[in-house]
């Protein structure tokens, strides 16, 4: 990847975040609470994608930024009313401005059409008549009657204005001296007077760049007037003093002049008038910068443009008069350094491949299990719990653990990255159901591996079209139902037990239960004598092939249905669960883990192996009397425990550890309960306890192998691996070792 | 004797603030800016330099920028700055 490459990534990324805070501020303006300060937010996010894309020349993502930042730009004047509807609007415009962005990086295309509509619209808002906002022409009108007329605007009116002079605008030009050279003007020479605020550098825009763009143009002399600079004393390093009138020769009109300062719109007052300033004014003007500043009289005339006689003028060493033809060729490498002035959201962050963070923390682990094997060699020799050598490895632990958490949080993210492209699609999705619907976000910085936070995104999504398209009513149907019209979904995100739990749940009309089973009973899912509870008919709805929508929708329904949100869930190490109550809505809950890299575990034997079983899938460990035990079929028997019976499965059996299962009450029994929440025994030898461990990848480092989630390395060095109690489960049903018992709580879950 | 300062590579608005307390801390006597690490000049800190050249120009002190690099040299006369700041040699020719 070259330079520019890895600086556009750069770009994008910081696109993202921009995105986001134009976003996460409009969503502030929508709820009116869209002060200055988040309108300025607001813009300059707008205003930081318009100059990086600019760099890039990115054409159609700066033309559209423009047009939204002019909008924006009036809103923080006060010209334009910051009103709700107006935020609704902008807030359009985003997901356009989105798009852009995308298309830019190539990821999709934009709808050029919908953008050049939105243009159209935020151009209205801008200014009703449409009228393009030029600067005032107060030089224009002087070259306007022998000179070709360039200033829109430009009436007769200002010309005579123009003899009372303009003390607020030190760039007037005498009259006098206009007219007499009039007649000597070339067409193609331009006299662009440039007076920068202090924004402009605030900005990270830079009047470097603009020469060197007006450079680009046709050869240009640029002559500053310091004349307004303070004493070094006094002078603020960080505001604007100089300003620069800039001779340039160019075949090409006005409006190519303009675009160069298209991104310092308003941060900067531009002239730009045909022709060159006379000689007499550049002399004026050139006296003026070399006396002390205390010796200019205000209404001195400014320096002007220097035209080429300028070297009969006296003070020449002191007329900074500068030909950069040259410039042109270095002006690319410093337009490469555009996007990374654009200051970032106000935090300071470091960029960091993954990769190194993933080699950290495989580091880390190994550190992890070095430690256990020193603390049970320790353990070997017999050494006193009280002993310093003990006490050290206690500390040792202690800091171990702590390395660990530590560099586990530096991947942990808030899950505000996933949750902040919610709201568009939750807008997206009311606006094609017909809905009305208001999202509300609670715990978007709940944190959560960054491994884990890639994969919530697809169901996340997945439960909010449901929800709004299955859950939420019709506004009409809500107002018969004595509701707000508007629908409520919202979307949390918390921390419990050491999971993280996100919550989707809406206010409409809950799960229709008659219908669901009506339409299980239908598709052949479930028999139609069966007797469901209220939440098994609930959980039918993530079976696989069911799907309630009457008419396939654009939004769901696309036969991907709740049974995918299951399966990427477990995928994932999690669990989903739903409730519902009719006329008030369904809440969708998801339990995760936190990260993927360690794991709480039970460490066994089996068959003179090390396992660990996931601690989250164990119920409870229990020793089995003999009389819990029944046969069922010819190899299999189940456990009764408490209400219910349970297949027993042999982990040794099943893994292929031993062909001869002992009986359960020799060993000791795990009850575990599945993702799909079905239960089951699994037999083992002996517990050894609790047991943190982290997680190498079999798939990565071996080949998967059905029955094992992963490995670990233990702390005598041995490698233990990981049971993956769902496939245990379902390994065993396949081989009819445990048949399927006949408790109807099994069947409404599976 | 003369007090040297040399310019950081990056001139731009971080730069400033620095560099106005680094000159005003020379003031009083002949000043020699090295100027050979310059990579890019920014409005903000040509401004420094301006009034550090004028302030230097009242005290008759001389103020000198030495060994300016390409860059600098380049943006100093597309600032038309180069008469007040670049000794003869680099202030380029009138085309």
């Amino acid at each position: 990847m070259d330079e520019l490459e890895a600086i556009k990534v750069t770009f994008f990324q910081e696109c993202e975040e921009l995105l986001a805070d134009l976003e996460g501020g409009l969503l502030a303006m929508e709820e009116g609470a869209g002060d200055l300060e988040t309108v300025n937010a607001v813009f300059r996010a707008v205003h930081s994608i318009k100059g990086g894309a600019g760099a890039f020349g990115l054409e159609p993502l700066v033309r559209f930024a423009h047009v939204f930042e002019t909008l924006l730009d009036a809103v923080r004047g006060g010209s334009v009313p910051n009103t709700v509807e107006l935020a609704a609007v902008l807030l359009r415009a985003s997901d356009i401005l989105a798009d852009h962005v995308s298309a830019a990086r190539g990821l999709g295309d934009v709808d050029m059409a919908a953008s050049a509509a939105m243009a159209a619209e935020l151009a209205q808002w801008t200014d009703p008549n449409a009228a393009p906002a030029a600067p005032a022409p107060v030089a224009a009108p002087v070259v306007a009657e022998e000179a070709a007329p360039v200033i829109i605007g430009a009436d007769d009116d200002a010309m005579d204005e123009d003899d009372l002079g303009f003390v607020f605008v030190p760039q007037t030009i005498t009259v006098e001296a206009q007219a007499a050279d009039a007649e000597l003007i070339p067409s193609n020479v331009w006299t662009v007077s440039i007076r920068p605020k202090s924004d402009l550098y605030r900005k990270a825009n830079e009047t470097a760049l603009l020469l060197r763009e007006l450079n680009r143009l046709g050869p240009i002399k640029a002559t500053l007037d310091d004349s307004a600079l303070p004493a070094l004393e006094n002078l603020d390093p960080e505001a604007a003093f100089v300003t620069w009138i800039v001779r340039l020769e160019t075949e090409q009109d006005e409006s190519a002049i303009r675009e160069v300062f298209e991104f310092v719109d308003g941060d900067c007052d531009l002239e730009i008038t045909r022709g060159e300033a006379s000689v007499e004014a550049a002399v004026a003007a050139l006296t003026a910068t070399t006396e002390p500043v205390a010796a200019v009289e205000p209404a001195a005339p400014p320096p002007v443009e220097l035209i080429a006689p300028v070297a009969e003028a006296p003070p020449v060493e002191a007329a900074p008069v500068v030909e950069a033809a040259k410039a042109a060729a270095v002006a690319p490498p410093a337009q490469k350094a555009t996007p990374v002035e654009v200051p970032g959201p106000g935090q300071s962050v470091i960029r960091v491949d993954p990769e190194r963070i993933d080699r950290l923390i495989d580091l880390v682990g190994e550190l992890v299990i070095n430690q256990a094997m020193l603390a049970q060699r320790v353990g070997e020799y017999g050494i006193a719990p009280s002993s310093n050598l003990a006490m050290g490895l206690d500390e040792l632990e202690q800091l171990t653990r702590e390395i660990q958490d530590s560099v586990m949080a530096i991947r942990a993210q808030p899950v505000k990255s996933v949750f902040q492209r919610m709201p568009r699609l939750v807008r997206e999705v009311a606006n094609m159901t017909g809905k009305h619907a208001r999202l509300v976000m609670d715990g978007e910085n709940t944190e959560v591996d960054k491994t884990v936070i890639e994969r919530l995104s697809d169901p996340i999504t997945h439960m909010l079209r449901n929800a709004i398209d299955h859950g939420l009513e019709s506004p009409e149907e809500r107002k018969a139902a004595g509701k707000n019209p508007e629908g409520v979904v919202r979307l949390a995100a918390l921390h419990r037990s050491g999971r993280i739990v996100i919550e989707v749940s809406d206010d409409g009309k809950g799960i229709n239960r008659e219908r669901v089973f009506g339409i299980a009973v239908k598709k052949g899912l479930i028999a139609p004598d069966l007797q469901l509870t209220d939440e098994e008919i609930d959980n039918l709805i993530f079976l696989p092939g069911f799907s309630t929508a009457e008419k396939i929708s654009d939004v769901s329904g696309r036969g991907v249905g709740m049974d995918v949100v299951k399966r990427s869930v477990q995928a994932l190490g999690g669990r989903i669960s739903i409730s519902s109550r009719p006329g008030q809505g369904s809440t969708f809950t998801l339990s995760l883990p936190l990260t993927l890299a360690v794991l709480d575990g039970m460490v066994v034997d089996v068959a003179g192996e090390t396992l660990v079983v996931p601690l989250a899938a164990i119920v409870e460990s229990l020793r089995p009397k003999p009389e819990e035990v029944r046969p069922l079929g010819p190899v299999g028997s189940v456990l009764a425990v408490r209400d219910s019976f349970v297949p027993l499965i042999d982990v040794g059996l099943t893994l292929g550890y031993r062909e001869e299962s002992p009986h359960p009450t020799d060993g000791v029994v795990l009850l575990v309960e599945g993702e799909d929440g079905s239960r089951a025994a699994l037999v083992a030898d002996a517990i050894h306890g609790q047991r943190q461990v982290v997680i190498k990848s079999l798939e990565q480092n071996y080949q998967q192998v059905e029955g094992v989630a992963a490995a670990t390395i233990l702390g005598d060095g041995r490698v233990a691996l990981i049971l993956d109690v769902d496939a245990t489960i379902n390994l065993r049903r396949r081989e009819g070792g445990a048949p399927r018992p006949p408790e109807p709580s099994l069947i409404a879950a599976e | 004797m003369a007090a040297a300062i040399a310019l950081p590579e990056n001139l731009d608005l971080k730069a400033a603030a620095p560099l106005k307390a680094a000159l005003l801390e020379r003031r009083g006597a002949a000043i020699t800016v090295e100027a050979d690490q310059v990579r890019r000049l920014g409005g903000l800190c040509l401004q420094v330099l301006l009034a550090a050249r004028k302030a230097w120009d009242q005290d008759g002190q001389s103020f000198s920028i030495t060994g300016p690099s390409e860059a600098f040299v380049e943006t100093t006369r597309l600032f038309g700055a180069a008469g007040a700041l670049l000794s003869a040699e680099f202030q380029g020719a009138e085309s």
